[in-house]
């Protein structure tokens, strides 16, 4: 009795599966279809009450950013005959304020000439990478040297890149200056020593390393200007220097005017 | 008397003529040497004639001021004027009195014009550094601080600084009362100055 109980059980599960199992799929399927169109519908109307213009142009505060315009044009540099001859009409004139101008703007414009000068005699070549004519920048937002900023880059595929900064840029100055009169401080940990000073083609240097920047290299011209290079994915310190001692390092300070 | 103020004016019209003589000097060294594309001589030349510009400003500068502030002379034989082409620009210096003294300077591109500029136009920051010694004032539209040193003896000091541009306009005096620096600083030229220092 049992035993017929049993086998009439096993019948009955199997019958029921042979019969269900092709509609249960089925409906699985009609099922999951449904899901995805309401999840497609439900998303579309949340990101209709988040954005209500339809797109991402809105920033968080519903101000609406910049997709792109023209830039500005290039501006030449100042005519430095034509402003030297402006502050001689206005000394003689006894404007001094506007004498005072106008030599600003003469020095401004000998500063960029010389900035494009020393940015043409760097090698088009170091130690393998290519110099990116494109990211040439010569900055000159004072008169008198404190902030000329000469600056280009080296890149090598695919991800060795070298900045090369000349100048007096007060910024790279003041860290020059912490590093070159504090010596304790740059050879204390042997262990994990980040930053040392170093000699690059006889001018006093130094060089410090971080896992984020790559390694860092300033060389102090003279009395104010500076060399700076920036060297990332470089392979060790050895690489730095032997890339910077393929510029000619005389030649730019004399250009820089450093004695 | 005579004697003495004739030498004066040939004194001060015969440094105007050696200052005009410097400038016209730069700016031919400076023409010849960007014509012969020696950019750095030619950039050197027009820092000195911008220092010999800074010098002459001075010198105006120092002839807009009063020849008395309250009951202190100026001492015009201590008249100082720097033309410094680099991170400070040019000095003015015009001193007042003998036993009681004050003193004006103005400081070109000054390197205290922005904490000066926070303090006087932020309201919270200037708020907490006001104090019994410190507050912000204005002199003739021109806003500025008033700062009072109190001594041992009881007497006190005062300056006021005044940033005009890049330039610090300060006014110092030795053992007086709030009341008197100000009498002092509106009798200031500001305008004048502010006009030339721009």
């Amino acid at each position: 009795m049992r035993n017929i109980f049993k086998t009439t059980s096993i019948f009955c599960a199997l019958v029921l599966l042979l019969c269900v199992s092709p509609k249960a799929q089925l409906l699985k399927k009609i099922k999951d279809k449904a899901n995805q169109a309401v999840d497609k519908a439900f998303d579309k109307k949340v990101n209709e009450t988040t954005q209500p213009n339809g797109d991402n142009s809105n920033g968080g505060n519903g101000k609406v950013s910049n997709k792109g315009g023209a830039g500005l044009k290039n501006s030449s540099p100042p005519d430095v005959m034509a402003q030297i001859a402006d502050a001689e009409k206005a000394h003689n004139a006894g404007n001094f304020n506007d004498a005072r101008y106008s030599v600003q703007q003469a020095l401004m414009g000998v500063e960029i000439q010389l900035g494009r000068e020393i940015l043409k005699s760097l090698p088009s070549t170091v130690n393998g990478m290519d110099k990116d004519t494109a990211a040439n920048i010569v900055m000159s937002n004072n008169w008198g040297w404190n902030n000329l900023t000469i600056q280009t880059v080296y890149n090598q595929k695919p991800e060795k890149q070298m900045t090369i900064t000349i100048g007096n840029n007060s910024m790279y100055s003041g860290l020059a200056n912490i590093y070159f009169g504090n010596t304790a401080y740059v050879q204390a940990n042997d262990k994990d020593q980040n930053v040392k000073q170093t000699k690059v083609k006889g001018y006093k240097a130094v060089i410090q390393y971080s896992d984020n920047k790559g390694y860092t290299l300033l060389v102090s011209l003279g009395q104010t200007a500076l060399i700076v290079w920036e060297c990332v994915n470089f392979k060790d310190e050895d690489d730095v220097m032997k890339t910077a001692s393929e510029f000619d390092i005389d030649g730019i300070k004399k250009m820089m005017g450093e004695q | 008397m005579k004697s003495f103020i004739l030498s004066i004016l040939v004194l001060t019209a015969a440094t105007c003529v050696a200052q005009t003589q410097d400038f016209a000097k730069g700016i031919a060294t400076a023409k010849s040497s960007y014509s012969a594309g020696k950019l750095e001589d030619a950039h050197f030349a027009l820092l000195q004639a911008l220092q010999e510009i800074d010098i002459r400003i001075g010198q105006e500068i120092l002839k807009l001021l009063p020849a008395q502030l309250d009951t202190m002379k100026a001492n015009i034989k201590e008249d100082q004027v720097t033309g410094n082409a680099g991170f400070v620009g040019s000095t003015i210096l015009r001193t007042y009195g003998v036993s009681r003294s004050c003193d004006l300077s103005i400081i070109g591109n000054s390197p205290l014009i922005g904490t000066l500029n926070s303090l006087i136009n932020t309201p919270i920051i200037g708020g907490m550094m006001s104090d019994a010694n410190n507050k912000i004032i204005k002199v003739q539209g021109y806003k500025g601080r008033l700062t009072k040193t109190p001594h041992e003896d009881g007497k006190a000091s005062y300056s006021i600084d005044i940033p005009m541009n890049n330039s610090l306009v300060t006014l110092k005096m030795e053992n007086g009362t709030d009341t008197q620096i100000m009498n002092m600083a509106n009798a200031l030229p500001l305008a004048q100055i502010a006009k030339l220092i721009q």
